[in-house]
């Protein structure tokens, strides 16, 4: 049987032979190794049987010999029924084209959910969904992954807590969770406030409080520098039981800001070869399609003339219906990158030491400090490092609450 | 010369246990039943109609009578037939 197996795939035809005991022209083509099968009669002068396509040239030259008269009464097997097919193109371009259909619905945003927030935020949430690109019948190729959307909306709606995006098929799910705003209880109770550093103060602003230094004063960490007590003097002279009463009202929350230079030593390596890298802003797009690992470029062919290069790529897999197909669309963002081979001398690195030691120094005490560098302490080069002891001056905020216990 | 020949087969067959249709050439026919027979070593189609089928031997011929013959596939040496088989009769020339 095995000799007939297949036979679909190839293609067979079934032939009508004519004449006078039309059985033996089978016979001949069997001993001619051409394989026949299900030969029947039709009648005295007919016979029917199958031949595969490849063996018909032999066979009609088998037939030149004899007297038998062939017809071909049916073809089967794929490639007549491909050829039937494709002869019915409008067929199979309306196949093509719902297929495109299909593959372009699957494609695009269908719904986006909300979850877990009130309607307010939801709206909100919404409608710079809308500002993004995102909205149903939006391309999905064009959005971004969902971790991208997460942080563009936690970034644009402060009220968010927390936002988790989640792409299932066609439809965004969003879930959030706001932030309950608190607000701060300003009620500290009675307090006072001490140095946090030492200091010698520069400006005092208080609001609240009896101030117990001045400005020119050198105060050390724990001096208290405004106290929540008020009128202590007058106090002390009034009866003990009326202190009790009357502590509450004299005990205020001091509140004030007191200004004051500080001294800070830091420590500080600048290697004296720096290599680093710098993108010079040219850059080239390319798009790719990617099957596989085979990159199909369908935009930007040709490769920039850039000597280095940063190559940063984004992929989108393609669905249809349900399944992610193993086709997807790459984005590939060439840029030229500079690298940059720099020898600073000691003057150089000093400066930038004292760029580097400033700006972490201002990073530590925030943004309000005031930093002057004033010199360096000790200088020393080491194994292509300069190392460096600073000095500065820091007129920043110092004070610090402290509470007033109540119980005594 | 074509007889001794013979005989020697039929001995080689009876002794030495060799397949009597590979040495003495004769067909070997294979049957399910009603339904199928495989008639292997044939030496050529001689008839075959609806309800007949004669197949050439070395000497003589095989005739299988039946009713809705098929052949279901024809090789060189090899046929296949599918029907309803009823006698199958050996002719001496």
């Amino acid at each position: 049987m095995r000799h007939t197996q297949g036979v679909f795939f190839t293609g067979y035809v079934t032939i009508k032979v004519m004449g006078y005991h039309p059985e033996l022209f089978f016979d001949l083509c069997a001993r001619n190794n051409i394989t026949v099968w299900n030969i029947k009669k039709l009648s005295d002068t007919e016979c029917k049987g199958n031949i595969k396509l490849k063996d018909l040239s032999s066979v009609t030259s088998l037939r030149r010999n004899t007297i038998y008269k062939i017809s071909f009464i049916e073809k089967n097997g794929l490639p007549f029924l491909t050829a039937k097919i494709l002869f019915k193109r409008p067929l199979v371009i309306g196949l093509l084209l719902s297929i495109l259909f299909v593959f372009f619905l699957s494609n695009i945003v269908w719904d986006v959910k909300v979850k877990g927030v009130h309607p307010e935020l939801e709206k909100r949430i919404i409608t710079e969904l809308n500002k993004y690109g995102i909205q149903p019948g939006a391309l999905k190729l064009k959005i971004g992954s969902p971790g991208e959307i997460q942080q563009q909306l936690l970034n644009d709606i402060p009220e968010l807590l927390w936002v988790g995006v989640t792409e299932k098929g066609t439809t965004y799910h969003l879930e959030g969770v706001e932030k309950t705003v608190v607000e701060e209880k300003e009620e500290h109770g009675p307090r006072n406030l001490v140095a946090s550093k030492e200091g010698v103060i520069v400006d005092m602003f208080v609001s609240k409080g009896q101030p117990l230094v001045n400005v020119n004063d050198f105060v050390e960490k724990g001096d208290i520098l405004v106290s929540g007590v008020l009128g202590k003097e007058k106090n002390d002279k009034e009866n003990d039981k009326e202190e009790d009463e009357e502590s509450d009202e004299n005990m205020v929350e001091a509140e004030a800001e007191i200004i004051a230079k500080t001294w800070y030593e830091t420590e500080v390596n600048i290697p004296i070869k720096a290599n680093y890298e710098v993108l010079t802003g040219e850059n080239k797009k390319k798009y790719y399609l990617r099957f596989g690992d085979f990159l199909l470029p369908i935009w930007g062919f040709l490769n920039p003339e850039y000597e280095n290069t940063e190559v940063e790529s984004t992929q989108k897999t393609l669905n249809f219906l349900k399944w992610e197909l193993p086709i997807s669309f790459v984005k590939q963002k060439i840029q030229e990158k500079e690298l940059v081979n720099e020898t600073r001398t000691t003057k150089e690195a000093r400066t930038e030491a004292i760029k580097q030691a400033t700006k972490d120094l201002q990073k530590d005490l925030g943004h309000e400090a005031e930093i002057s560098f004033e010199n360096v302490l000790h200088e020393r080069i080491d194994n292509g490092k300069v190392k460096l002891s600073l000095y500065f001056t820091v007129l920043e905020d110092i004070t610090k609450p402290q509470p007033l216990s109540q119980g005594d | 010369m074509k007889k001794w020949q013979q005989r020697i087969g039929s001995w080689l067959s009876d002794h030495l246990e060799l397949p009597s249709d590979v040495v003495l050439e004769l067909p070997r026919i294979t049957m399910i039943g009603q339904l199928h027979a495989y008639i292997e070593n044939h030496r050529g189609l001689l008839l075959f109609s609806d309800n007949e089928l004669r197949l050439n031997m070395g000497n003589g011929y095989l005739k299988i009578t039946g009713s809705n013959f098929v052949l279901k596939m024809m090789l060189p040496e090899e046929i296949l037939l599918e029907g309803t088989i009823k006698e199958i009769i050996f002719i001496d020339n």
